[in-house]
């Protein structure tokens, strides 16, 4: 190779981000994406027990407004965040625990493989009933402000999760409150079968923050630059008591539902026209031709990566499952032990 | 006669409903061309259209509530709940207007429809996709409660319910859509709502149950023949109004009851099976009443070994069974 071609042209950054957060923000867009394809394969080949849910492709949406929040800010999280899970600082030999369901499991084997969460770092675990943690995210925010503290939520939805009545309540509240709280809605264009356009009778989900009297915006949520520049503003007037914000973030899952889901309800056409604005290509880009990234760096943070997914799945593979008897604990305090089954009869 | 599968019962029976009667319609979510996350309404839309079969917003207040509404005039709503652990929206509707609206307007508005709710454990779905929570709604009168265990029941459960003039929370249990084959007649038949069956007649012992336990139940029946016991197993298939006449006639003949129930143990089915039987035929009975149940946790957690320590299973039964022989 001549000299010539490995020395590329360096364009000025009109990000408006510097080099450390744009390089960040493409760490946890990368480490996002590798475990999720990843997982992907292992329930695949049978690895791991229950279902998978795949958020590849609309990595941006998550990452975007997670990177830079504080450690006491509250992620409030539906079933497609594994990368706001990543992102606010969970470590993939936790998430490889939650999935597998081992004794290392965060949860001790209870709730779902996707159902990352963290106490100490402000992931709150998910339910699955859609949009719920969006409802109580807003009252952590309620609480917030009450304890007069400057902390932030940032709830986390689909846009099917929009058409529940609860997190219509909630987002009453939060605007009458002007609550330190920023919704995020992941309209990947789809509720499992049902399109977009079967799930409201307005394009832009984001107009419906104008009913609840705080802003919204609906914005391109594979630019990963743009989301965290929206999100990171809106963060910050919750944070100054400005109130909440809606931004939709319009985005594509390129794979099924869930990874028994053919998805054969879309079109191939549909799903090439998304691969094509791929975020990570998009932010891999931007890197490149600002220097920031070369191609010997970006195999280098992949094989970091991988490197730490092996070792995950080696730890998780070679444990034990929760012991059966953990499912007595933890349904009350310590105050009120739960009567086992074999002993009722005593 | 052929071999029909415990779901494909399920869309049969919608299919002929529908057919012949113009008033029924279904709602639910992923119903129409998804055909339903477990494909109980496979190939209904086509047959009936988008007005008859709608894929609703994820909405579970509205897909109850607008199905009482649309009974309230004249129509036959079926609504689908996805996942019985997604039914909690939809509380206020079926507690609040669908169990009472007979009832507070002095029974000038009915909203006969017909719940369909996927339920259960045994499929590593999981805290949020295995519950099985019949007993809620078991304990709300102006609600009557199905949940079958056959495919011959599932079919005619299902029509009774469309056709009659109430609100039926009806329970699909996942586990037997496609472990459940049978031969069904051709010809349209139905089960009566409010009648027990005895599955397998016996001398020693009563054992009721419902659902997939009561495919357990047959299981560790048939084990205990081996040990000498003779168990007579009845299925109660309807919960609400239940059968009282069937299992009391039994208990007075074996002298002993065992109620098995997948869910939580704490105010379950059973705890009122057993409550009445000993209230209406103590005499009769050699040793207590005794039940088994899930665990008196939450949901069905995930970690496999935890699924299968939470739910009681054939083996779980017999040693109950022969515990109570030896009383
Ligand atoms: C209250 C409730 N109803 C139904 C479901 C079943 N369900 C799980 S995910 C899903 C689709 C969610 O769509 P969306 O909110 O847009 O999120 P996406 O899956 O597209 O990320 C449905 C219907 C559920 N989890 N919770």
């Amino acid at each position: 190779m001549s000299a010539k071609s490995v020395v590329k042209k360096i364009i000025p950054n009109k990000t408006g981000l510097p080099e450390d957060i744009l390089l960040g923000l493409y760490i946890s867009l990368v480490k996002t994406r590798t475990t999720d394809e990843r997982l992907r394969k292992l329930f695949r080949q049978g690895r791991f027990a229950g279902t998978y849910f795949s958020a590849v492709g609309q990595e941006a949406t998550t990452v975007g407004p997670t990177f830079g929040l504080r450690k006491e800010d509250i992620i409030a999280p539906s079933h497609r965040e594994i990368g706001a899970a990543i992102t606010k600082g969970i470590p993939l030999e936790k998430i490889f625990a939650q999935v597998y369901a081992r004794s290392n499991s965060p949860d001790k084997g209870k709730s779902h493989p996707c159902h990352y969460g963290d106490r100490e770092l402000g992931v709150i675990h998910p339910s699955s009933t859609v949009a719920s943690q969006s409802i109580v995210g807003t009252g952590c925010a309620m609480a917030f402000q009450l304890q007069k503290k400057d902390n932030v939520v940032l709830g986390f939805f689909g846009e099917g999760g929009t058409s529940r009545g609860g997190w219509h309540e909630a987002l009453n509240f939060a605007g009458i409150h002007k609550l330190p709280i920023v919704y995020i809605c992941q309209n990947n264009l789809w509720a499992e079968s049902v399109p977009s356009t079967k799930q409201a009778g307005i394009e832009n989900f984001s107009e419906r923050a104008k009913a609840y009297g705080f802003p919204g915006e609906t914005i391109d949520g594979n630019d990963l630059v743009l989301v965290h520049k929206r999100a990171y503003e809106a963060v910050q007037r919750a944070r100054a008591g400005d109130g909440p914000t809606l931004i939709e973030c319009r985005t594509y899952r390129w794979y099924g539902h869930s990874e028994i889901d053919p998805a054969d309800y879309r079109s191939p056409d549909e799903i090439e026209h998304w691969k094509k604005k791929d975020p990570v290509i998009r932010h891999e880009k931007i890197l490149m031709e600002l220097g920031i990234l070369t191609v010997e760096k970006r195999a280098a943070i992949i094989e970091d990566i991988n490197q730490e997914i092996e070792e995950a799945i080696k730890v998780c593979e070679t444990m034990k499952y929760v012991d059966p008897e953990e499912a007595y604990n933890d349904v009350y305090s310590e105050a009120f032990p739960v009567r086992r089954e074999e002993d009722t009869d005593d | 006669m052929k071999k029909t599968t415990f779901i494909e019962a399920i869309t049969e029976a919608l299919y002929e409903e529908m057919e012949r009667d113009e008033r029924v319609f279904l709602i639910g979510e992923d119903i129409g061309i998804y055909g339903g996350v477990f494909k109980a309404t496979k190939g209904l839309l086509d047959k009936f259209g988008p007005e008859r079969v709608i894929d609703s917003p994820i909405s579970e207040v509205y897909i109850v509530g607008g199905s009482v509404g649309a009974a309230m005039v004249g129509m036959k709503p079926v609504p689908e709940i996805q996942f019985a652990d997604f039914i909690t929206p939809a509380m206020d509707q079926l507690i609040q207007q669908a169990a009472k609206m007979r009832y507070r307007t002095g029974g000038q508005w009915t909203c006969p429809l017909t719940v369909r709710v996927c339920c259960g454990g045994d499929v590593g779905g999981g805290l949020y996709h295995s519950q099985i929570n019949e007993q809620w709604f078991f304990s709300q009168p102006g609600l009557i409660v199905v949940m079958p265990s056959t495919a011959y029941d599932a079919k005619g459960l299902l029509k009774s319910a469309i056709r009659g003039d109430d609100p039926v929370i009806y329970f699909e249990h996942k586990r037997l859509y496609r472990w459940i084959k049978e031969d069904l007649p051709e010809d349209d038949f139905t089960v009566p709502i409010g009648k027990a069956a005895v599955r397998k007649e016996g001398s020693d012992l009563t054992i009721v149950s419902y659902g997939l336990m009561l495919h357990r139940s047959l299981q560790a029946a048939e084990n205990m023949e081996k040990n000498g016991i003779s168990a007579e197993v009845i299925d109660m298939r309807t919960l609400r109004p239940w059968d009282m006449e069937t299992i009391m006639e039994s208990v007075k003949k074996t002298s002993h009851a065992l109620l098995i129930q997948e869910g939580s143990r704490t105010g379950g089915v059973m705890a009122e099976i057993s409550a009445s039987i000993t209230e209406k035929v103590f005499d009769y009975l050699d040793a207590p009443v005794t039940r088994l149940c899930g665990l008196d946790v939450p949901a069905i957690p995930f970690a496999p070994p935890m699924e299968h320590f939470f739910l009681p299973n054939s083996d779980k039964i017999v040693s109950a069974a022969t515990k109570l022989m030896e009383y």
